[in-house]
């Protein structure tokens, strides 16, 4: 997707940033006066200009507590505008998380600001990287997690060593997904739970990280620390904590709590890229799925569910492809088709989508292309996109979708 | 501290291109000697038993200003992909970098496990913690210059000043970051030449950029080797001062 994110001071329309995804020429100066010009002028006279299409663009603006306007241009996929909308909103949500929100809301010195502002840029710079990313959580406002079997073990070990930080916010990360968590963890709001794992996958690569972060919906303005440690290549453990303990006192405790854990994260660290075990079965012509539990803001996603041998390579669909219609696929269904899911994020719904037409829910649905098929399924609380090969006969999709469902969501020791 | 050694003087330069120093390089290589393994807080460099060295640790606080290069410079240090879009690093990070040396002398081989604490001008501004976390036992501190702003170059004994305290013993490095840039440089040869031999103070250079050409494993070594040997050469003879081994420096 390629994309541009603007974003100007709401008072004078003083460009503060840009972001663009994509092999995109940076905006002019006076198209970027515009576009911010068109919105100001329809709120001086009362009108609130949400969005707007163009022949191939979409354009969403927001203002966020009379301080800052971001603006969104991206390419129209003809999804519905609130999930633009939902991602403005996770992007001004990240620059609270490391920024806070009174730095945001109370901008004194604008030089100052533009400076300091780049340290969220990693973060907002993942919200738009879209399939590129290997994670589906931006999309899914549910976070990606993998389903180990080491996982009732290593949970034993964060309990442990999140005791030893004297915090109860905890969560260890398989190549950037979350294995295991503390309750306390689990009970953050989901939007803090993605962004989170976001961010922390966005950082540069290092063995351990002390990083002041302001949860947008616990503590906005009051920051709290996000400690990491790299255990081994792929796994890191996090905790969020107050004043102490320090990064190098925890530190001290890594090897103590963990040492005898290793042999574990090594092997947990082989969930990936399939993200669940391989102990569950599934058929042959799925290339990949979403499963998100609405009630746990939890996600299970693949485009990898088999190892693909090497004779077959290039014959089927690349990665990147599947990442692709998957995440289109769900944002042609997820409020259009479905009832849009609970969300923590004030976003402005309109009106105007199939799902608020209709007598009835829809449960089931599901597309056939001629390169692929797709089948959706709504399940309270369960969710499941899957990507299939053009092979599966269309009568098919039903039923291998409900297997696929039962025996994702059947293991007892390994929830979604 | 004000140390300024002569490279040689503890450590065999081109050691790690011998046998001996290639088997030893092995251990923190992938199988493929393309690239340098990333360790985690649990691994550890692997040898075969006749090799095993002794290991040492030591705390180097990163300081500079925002976007002079440092969090590029660790991610060149450590073998990690250089970041290639500027964004203010967020509170603190640290790095381990293992690096393997021979020490003249002694005839014995050494592994330094070297960890590099960065942390972003902004977190060092807003939030009390960070600077003393940094400072806290620290063996060096590297001050980072970039060679296309004179302006910093010229601020480094202030810098060093506000950050070292004369009793603190603590070894000093100096990073200029942009080195190829240099054409474009107002900062000569001879600059650096007078500021090392004034500040006592080792003056490296850097080029944090990815060089497709050089792909082999000689090419990455070949970067970083000498300024991984520097740092090694003054914090090992550093220890050797603090623990009275060196009566008269064999400084330059
Ligand atoms: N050409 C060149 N650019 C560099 C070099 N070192 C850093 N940069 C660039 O300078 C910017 C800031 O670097 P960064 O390491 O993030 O700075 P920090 O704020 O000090 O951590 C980035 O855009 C880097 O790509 C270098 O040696 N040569
Ligand atoms: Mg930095």
């Amino acid at each position: 997707m390629a994309a541009y994110l603007l974003c100007l001071s709401a008072g004078g329309g003083v460009p503060l940033f840009t972001r663009t995804k994509g092999d995109l020429k940076p905006l002019p100066f006076p198209v970027i006066g515009s576009l911010n010009g068109v919105h100001m002028f329809a709120s001086t006279h009362d009108v609130s200009l949400l969005s707007t299409t163009t022949v191939d663009a979409k354009v969403v603006w927001k203002v966020f507590h009379d301080s800052i306007t971001l603006i969104l241009v991206s390419r129209d996929d003809n999804a519905s505008d609130s999930h633009l909308q939902q991602l403005i909103e996770k992007v001004f949500l990240s620059m609270v998380l490391v920024y806070g929100l009174d730095d945001l809301t109370n901008i004194k010195n604008i030089e100052r600001f533009k400076k300091e502002i780049k340290v969220c840029f990693k973060l907002v710079d993942s919200l738009l990287d879209q399939a590129d990313l290997d994670t589906f959580s931006d999309l899914t406002d549910s976070v990606d997690v993998v389903l180990g079997p080491e996982n009732s073990i290593l949970q034993e070990y964060l309990d442990a060593f999140v005791e030893a930080a004297a915090s109860p916010y905890g969560c260890l990360l398989v190549w950037g997904k979350v294995a295991v968590a503390t309750r306390k963890w689990w009970s953050l709001s989901s939007v803090e739970l993605v962004l989170l794992s976001l961010l922390v996958n966005s950082l540069p690569k290092c063995s351990a990280r002390d990083i002041p972060i302001f949860l947008p919906h616990g503590s906005p303005k009051v920051p709290h620390r996000l400690l990491t440690f790299q255990l081994v290549q792929g796994v890191e453990v996090c905790v969020v904590c107050g004043p102490t303990p320090s990064l190098a006192e925890l530190q001290r405790e890594v090897d103590r709590f963990w040492r005898t854990a290793f042999e574990y994260l090594k092997s947990s660290t082989r969930i990936h890229p399939r993200n669940f075990p391989t102990s569950i079965l599934t058929d042959q012509s799925i290339l990949g799925f979403i499963l998100i539990n609405r009630e746990s803001h939890r996600c299970l996603c693949t485009v990898e569910p088999m190892e693909e041998d090497s004779s077959r390579q290039g014959k089927t669909m690349s990665i990147y492809r599947r990442r692709e219609i998957l995440r289109a696929f769900y944002k042609s269904v997820v409020r259009t088709i479905f009832t849009p899911p609970q969300s923590d994020m004030d976003s402005t719904e309109t009106a105007d989508t199939l799902h608020t037409r209709l007598k009835h829910k829809a449960l089931e649905t599901y597309i056939v292309s001629e390169t692929h098929k797709c089948f959706a399924m709504n399940t309270n609380p369960y969710e499941l996109y899957v990507l299939y090969s053009i092979h599966i006969p269309t009568y098919a999709l039903r039923s291998t979708t409900t297997k696929l469902l039962s025996s994702l969501i059947k293991e007892k020791t390994m929830q979604v | 501290m004000d140390i300024l050694v002569k490279p040689g003087s503890h450590v065999q330069w081109d050691w790690y291109k011998s046998h001996e120093g290639r088997e030893v390089i092995m251990s923190i290589m992938h199988r493929n000697l393309h690239q340098r393994k990333v360790f985690g807080l649990l691994e550890r460099p692997s040898f075969p038993p006749h090799l095993a060295p002794e290991e040492y640790r030591f705390k180097i606080f990163v300081c500079g200003k925002s976007g002079v290069g440092k969090t590029s410079t660790i991610s060149k240090l450590s073998g990690n992909e250089v970041p290639s879009i500027h964004s203010e690093t967020p509170g603190i990070q640290t790095t381990e970098v293992y690096w393997p040396v021979k020490i003249l002398h002694e005839d014995k081989v050494v592994m330094f496990q070297l960890q590099f604490w960065d942390a972003g001008e902004n977190a060092l501004k807003k939030f009390d913690h960070v600077l003393p976390a940094c400072k806290d036992q620290a063996d060096a501190v590297m001050f980072v210059f970039s060679f296309v702003d004179k302006s910093g170059f010229e601020d480094l004994p202030q810098q060093m000043s506000r950050v070292i305290e004369p009793q603190d013993n603590i070894c000093r490095f100096i990073m200029g970051t942009k080195y190829d840039l240099h054409a474009h440089s107002e900062i000569t040869q001879r600059d650096i030449r007078d500021f090392e031999q004034q500040w006592r103070t080792p003056v490296l250079r850097i080029k944090n950029i990815t060089d497709y050409r050089q792909t082999e494993l000689r090419g990455d070594l070949n970067e970083v080797a000498p300024i991984l040997n520097t740092i090694c050469e003054h914090l090992w003879h550093r220890e050797q001062i603090l623990q009275g081994r060196y009566s008269i420096p064999v400084e330059v």
